[in-house]
């Protein structure tokens, strides 16, 4: 049995409607599929019904932040397989590490171009 | 620019340099001049080049040139070559060198980046390295030396883990650390005359420096680079470029892109 072929997914999390509509142009040019979360609890919901196979990840949202869904996300069942690329405006050493140690793949400081996100999404293993 | 000084300047770098400067780029060039104009007190970068073509080529024009040549780069550009040389190629070479000491050329190599990408999986696999950096333009290798990068430079082709491991933050710039920066001596060297002193290199990096030259000039590079390669050595070129002027120096490595090994030819040649 093979699995059926499915379109490589990925999930936008930023308050942001601008930075997830250039996000959102430069992921899908990669071949993705995108969907849109604008903060952590609704992209918590969301990975509920089906995990993407790849997450962008702002830092400062309303409701629930990125670093405290990716803590819930990687203690689901499944939640250790999207990979999770921080993109945000956050540059501090400890915060990056910070990032890394709760289980983010990548990190990726603002402002971004396309150079960078694809370089990025590169060493996290996904393109 | 007047036709007479983009003439001057195509001149001045196909000898100097062996860099060609196709008519359809002069913009670029007359963009990337403006500061030079500007820095050095010129009312425009026509006034510049009128001042270059009055002297011998001197202190004005290698400005000049080097403002033309300015090269962007990334680190582990390409990726895969890096890992190529990472994985197969430096273990390969020092376990049959004497003390495993591998040496190193990034030939052409701008503000550093290709070099610090080298340096830093050796320094993690604890591998005996030497590496010699080489560029015509004094103003990347002092960016070079510095190790300062912007945040958008350490993001094109260095991941956070890298980033954290081998460079310190400083406000919004990111510097390698000494340990990285002491593994590599950077040098002034021009790719047309002789390559550095000190041996043959084991493994050369020459990445998109020779697609921008002139054939002719490309010729005279590639046998700088035989000279300088160990027979047993490898040379990596950019992946769309080739040793085509010269076939009996360098054939390329199938199911490697971008890496060459020495001719039958060349290694005839050297024995």
């Amino acid at each position: 049995m093979h699995p059926p072929v499915e379109a490589r997914t990925c999930l936008i999390v930023d308050d942001s409607r601008i930075i997830r509509k250039v996000a959102r142009r430069i992921v899908e040019e990669l071949g993705f599929e995108v969907d849109e979360a604008g903060d952590g609890a609704e992209a918590l919901a969301y990975c509920a019904t089906a995990m993407p196979e790849v997450i962008l990840l702002d830092w400062n949202m309303p409701v629930m932040d990125g670093l405290t869904f990716l803590r819930r996300l990687r203690s689901q069942p499944g939640g250790d397989q999207p990979k999770v690329l921080f993109c945000t405006i956050e540059t501090e050493v400890d915060r990056i590490k910070e990032a890394l140690d709760a289980g983010a793949d990548e990190y990726v400081m603002k402002p971004f171009d396309g150079e960078i996100l694809e370089s990025k999404l590169a060493e996290a293993g996904v393109v | 620019m007047t036709p007479e000084n983009l003439h001057h300047l195509q001149s001045l770098l196909v000898s100097r340099t062996g860099f060609l400067l196709a008519a359809d780029r002069a913009h670029l060039a007359e963009h990337r001049l403006a500061p030079v104009a500007r820095r050095e007190g010129y009312a425009g970068v026509d006034a510049l080049m009128d001042a270059v073509r009055a002297e011998p080529p001197a202190a004005l024009a290698w400005s000049a040139m080097e403002a033309v040549l300015n090269p962007e780069t990334w680190f582990r550009r390409d990726r895969a070559p890096f890992t190529t040389f990472a994985s197969e190629v430096l273990p390969a070479i020092a376990g049959v060198r004497p003390e495993g000491r591998v040496r190193i050329w990034s030939a052409g190599c701008a503000a550093g980046q290709e070099a610090y990408s080298l340096a830093m999986p050796a320094l993690e696999d604890q591998t005996n390295v030497e590496i010699v950096a080489t560029d015509l333009s004094q103003r990347a290798l002092e960016k070079a030396r510095t190790g300062i990068f912007t945040q958008f430079e350490v993001q094109r082709g260095l991941s956070a883990r890298r980033l954290l491991n081998w460079f310190d933050q400083s406000e919004d710039m990111w510097e390698a650390k000494p340990r990285l920066r002491s593994a590599i001596t950077f040098s002034r060297a021009n790719l047309l005359d002789e390559p550095p002193p000190g041996g043959r290199f084991d493994v050369i990096f020459c990445r998109y420096v020779l697609s921008d030259m002139a054939p002719e000039r490309r010729a005279r590079a590639l046998d700088v680079l035989e000279q300088a390669l160990a027979d047993d050595g490898c040379l990596f070129l950019g992946l769309d470029e080739t040793a085509g002027e010269r076939p009996d120096s360098f054939r390329p490595v199938p199911g490697r892109p971008g890496v060459f090994v020495k001719s039958p030819a060349a290694l005839r040649r050297a024995a």
